[in-house]
This record gives C-alpha cells, sequence and structure tokens, in this order.
C-alpha cells in the first residue's frame, strides 16, 4: 500500500539515489562502480514502491542520457528494479522473523544487499548470453564474468546499506516502520524500534 | 517547516552533494558493465539518439560546473516525477 506518509520518502529516496547513480567510486582494475539504491529503496519504501522509484531512476537515465537504453528498458528494470530491490527485503523480513537486535539487522542489509546486486548482475549475464544474435559467448561465460566482477559492488551496496539502516535506526527508527508497499503474500513488516540495538 | 518537508531538505542537500562529488572529485572512468562489454568486444548500436549523451550537454562536453547543474536539475526532476508517480498510484484511503 502506497500511503500518503510514503510518498514523500519515496519522491526523497529516488533523487538521492538518482544523484549517488551519477557518483563513480573507482574499485579495482582501473574501473568505476556506483551504488544501484534497490536495497535502500526496498527496506524503507517496500519492494513494489522501490521497484517504482528505480523505474523512475532508469527511465530518466535511459530517455535523457542515453545510459543503460531503451531497448534494454525492460531487462534493467527486472534486474536491478526487481531483483535488485525485492532480494534484500525478503533477506531482512525473512531475519526480522527470528531476530531484531541491530547488529543482525546490520547483516541482514549487508548480505540482502550483497545478494540483490549480485543476483541481478547473473540475470544481466544471462540475459546477454542469451541475446545470441549481438553476444558470441555461452551463457555461462557472460555469467561468470558479470558476478564476479559486480560481486565487488554488491559488497560496497551492502556495506552503504548496513550504513545506513544504521543511521535510519538511530536518528529516524519511524521511517522504518512505515507501511510498506509489499506484496500481501509477504505478510507484515514486523515494526522496528529504536530500541533495536540491544540484544534480542 | 513540516517533518515531510525537512526529509525533502536533507535528502535533496545530500543529493546535490553527490551530484558535485561524483562531477568534481570522483573519476570517470570505465564503469564494470562497460569493462566487461569491452572486454567481449561487444559494441553499442544505439536506436535512439538521447538529448544530454553521456550525462553532458553538447557543446559543453568536460564543464564541470554545466554537469553539476545539469545533475542537480535532473535530480529535482526526479523527485518531482516520483512524487507524481506517488500521489497518483496512492491508496486512496490514506
Amino acid at each position: 500500500m502506497l500511503t500518503d506518509r510514503l510518498v514523500p520518502l519515496m519522491a526523497t529516496l529516488t533523487a538521492l539515489f538518482f544523484a549517488a547513480q551519477m557518483m563513480n567510486y573507482p574499485i579495482i582494475g582501473g574501473t568505476t562502480a556506483h551504488l544501484l539504491g534497490g536495497p535502500v529503496l526496498g527496506i524503507t519504501l517496500g519492494p513494489y514502491a522501490g521497484m517504482i522509484s528505480m523505474t523512475v531512476i532508469l527511465l530518466i537515465q535511459a530517455l535523457f542520457f542515453g545510459d543503460g537504453g531503451l531497448t534494454s528498458f525492460g531487462a534493467n528494470v527486472w534486474n536491478m528494479g526487481v531483483v535488485g530491490v525485492f532480494i534484500p527485503y525478503i533477506v531482512l523480513l525473512l531475519t526480522l522473523r527470528f531476530r531484531k537486535d541491530a547488529g543482525s539487522l546490520m547483516a541482514a542489509a549487508f548480505t540482502g544487499a550483497f545478494l540483490g546486486d549480485l543476483l541481478a548482475a547473473v540475470f544481466a549475464g544471462l540475459e546477454l548470453g542469451l541475446s545470441t544474435l549481438s553476444f558470441p559467448y555461452s551463457v555461462p561465460v557472460a555469467v561468470t564474468a558479470m558476478a564476479i566482477n559486480h560481486s565487488i559492488i554488491g559488497a560496497g551496496e551492502g556495506i552503504v546499506t548496513a550504513l545506513i539502516l544504521g543511521l535510519l535506526l538511530r536518528v529516524r527508527p519511524d521511517l522504518l516502520s512505515l507501511p510498506k508497499a509489499a506484496p500481501r503474500w509477504m505478510g507484515e513488516f514486523p515494526m522496528i524500534s529504536s530500541r533495536a540495538e540491544g540484544k534480542r | 517547516m513540516t517533518r515531510s518537508m525537512r526529509l525533502v531538505a536533507v535528502g535533496l542537500t545530500f543529493a546535490v552533494v553527490f551530484v558535485s562529488v561524483g562531477v568534481l572529485v570522483l573519476s570517470m572512468s570505465a564503469e564494470t558493465l562497460d569493462e566487461v562489454a569491452e572486454k567481449f568486444g561487444v559494441r553499442e548500436s544505439p536506436v535512439y539518439k538521447p538529448p544530454l549523451p553521456d550525462y553532458e550537454v553538447p557543446g559543453f562536453e568536460g564543464n564541470t560546473a554545466v554537469s553539476v547543474v545539469l545533475g542537480i536539475i535532473f535530480t529535482l526532476l526526479t523527485l518531482l516525477v516520483t512524487f507524481a508517480v506517488g500521489k497518483a498510484l496512492r491508496s486512496p484511503r490514506t
């Protein structure tokens, strides 16, 4: 459910991660990477709203800057807007069923973000490998290359996601407890309180 | 100032910092996906010509001030578009 209280947060985080995606930081091998933002969007807004946010970012990037491209837009939305948003949310949701201390939440945020980014890269590799008309390499080759290179990005995304979650727990825990726009079959997102820093 | 307005203001402040740091400080060498593509010899064959290719205004390529302003304008555009989409999709009972 997308509520009136969620909309300003959704707009702010979407703008924030649009800007963050312009900030390329150097990683090994002379290449750069940037945050995707899917994990934070999914965790704070819920996966449906996070998916919409990521779709807006990808659409603006493709339409105005040619970043990502229009013909690959659907694939990018699936990779970064669905896989990269739902996986971190599901990992945190499952963790919250068993533990609610801040350490566990931050570990779940890191793990979910890492897995989300990694799986998004695996899907991108799969799509590239299956594009036999334009890509001459097999699926295993493409998937391996994407997974290895993007695991570093996943680790970076995991660290930043855990730090942002930790910051929100301390400063604005109410933002984490807003009703999430999520599928009903996933169930209610448990309340996260500012007391999550203690042991369970 | 309401809490929502304060949230938007703080978020936009960070966004402006991200855009400025991204354009002014951090390098713009190849992204990981581009690196993988280059390794496999894959070339782009665009079917659409964007108005601002590679986040630069034609005629002002390499001008960092223009790039920062462009980033800020499109950050605001992203905020407004998402706000409009969110308002359109929100539950009518909230």
